[in-house]
């Protein structure tokens, strides 16, 4: 999966209205929509998406879109 | 001045639409212009609910609603066939008085998959980013028998009580987005199944049932016209709240 489609489904899974507005180095952290919930909506999309487990830890310790794509394409 | 409590440009489903409060609240929210996508068990009389709507654009959608597995594909074809919606109301609900003595888990899982988790899965999918537009709003149609304990009917209390606690929580997870989410909880409304109900009482218990009311028994239109204004911008700074529509019942 290419990051423009990631950065997509990114958005659809956390429900982020304007996915136009995301780039990769976005901080997502700091995004409007992100909430304490957003990390079990993370889990749930690498999961179904990539079937990869990733900690919450993980998604905490991550700063950018791109350090996701990161975790579950490496 | 466009009314505040104008549907109009709004696309919304309506479950429970074959009958009583559900059947009203369609044919309510068509006269306010909205374009109601019908849900209900029984076809012939959705065709029925679908032929008293004011205006063009409705549909109907024969669907049993305790079939919670079905539902996600079910709005994901409405929203394909006629755009993105702007309301859900749940009206559809079954009931069975019992005493608490007679009433097993079975019961209970019986009345809360159609009263409750088939509202909290259209809840679920309606609102879905893809289905849903911002500014929406969502009604569940709860009871006042979940604020007050009216004998024989543990199980339908519970399962509207449910509806409300969630509601409260929804509404907290959707605000972001600009969604709503709001109960409405009837007291004795003359539906017909009401009627039905009433007319197997004594005379001394329908007496009693009645006297309860001070502004009398209520008709499906007291119940719409709440939803309409739940549904609509009038209502734009109202979330997770439990509108009671109950004649004073529960002020006494």
């Amino acid at each position: 999966m290419e990051i423009k489609e990631f950065i997509e489904k990114f958005a659809e899974a956390i429900e982020v209205e304007d996915a136009s507005a995301l780039t990769a180095q976005t901080a997502f952290h700091d995004l409007e929509e992100w909430s304490s919930l957003s990390v079990m909506l993370l889990i749930a999309f690498f999961d179904e998406e990539f079937e990869k487990e990733v900690a919450e830890k993980q998604i905490r310790e991550a700063v950018t879109i791109q350090d996701l794509y990161n975790l579950v394409t490496a | 001045m466009t009314s505040p409590f104008s549907l109009e440009g709004k696309t919304i489903i309506v479950t429970g639409a074959s009958s009583g409060i559900g059947r009203q609240c369609a044919i309510s929210c068509s006269h306010m212009g909205a374009k109601v996508m019908c849900i209900g068990r029984n076809e012939q009389r959705l065709q029925d609910t679908l032929a008293h709507l004011a205006g063009d654009g409705h549909a109907a959608y024969s669907y049993d609603l305790s079939q919670t597995h079905g539902i996600a594909g079910l709005v994901a074809d409405i929203v394909a066939a006629h755009g993105k919606l702007d309301g859900l109301l749940c009206a559809a609900g079954i009931e069975r008085t019992a005493p608490i003595k007679l009433l097993t888990v079975q019961d209970y899982a019986e009345i809360m998959q159609v009263n409750t988790f088939s509202a909290f899965e259209l809840a679920r999918h309606a609102t879905a980013m893809k289905h849903f537009n911002r500014g929406g709003a969502v009604v569940l149609i709860a009871s006042i028998t979940a604020t007050i304990a009216r004998t024989g009917t543990a199980a339908y209390s519970a399962s509207k009580g449910a509806l409300i606690s969630a509601a409260r929580v929804m509404a907290a997870e959707l605000a972001k987005r600009q969604i709503r989410v709001n109960c409405i909880s009837p007291g004795t409304i003359l539906t017909p199944l009401m009627q039905n109900a009433l007319a197997q009482m004594s005379d001394e218990d329908r007496a009693r049932r009645v006297a309860g009311f001070p502004l009398g028994l209520g008709e499906p239109a007291d119940v719409a016209n709440a939803a309409v204004y739940l549904l609509s911008e009038a209502s734009r700074w109202v979330t997770g709240q439990n509108l009671i529509v109950d004649g004073g019942f529960t002020i006494q």
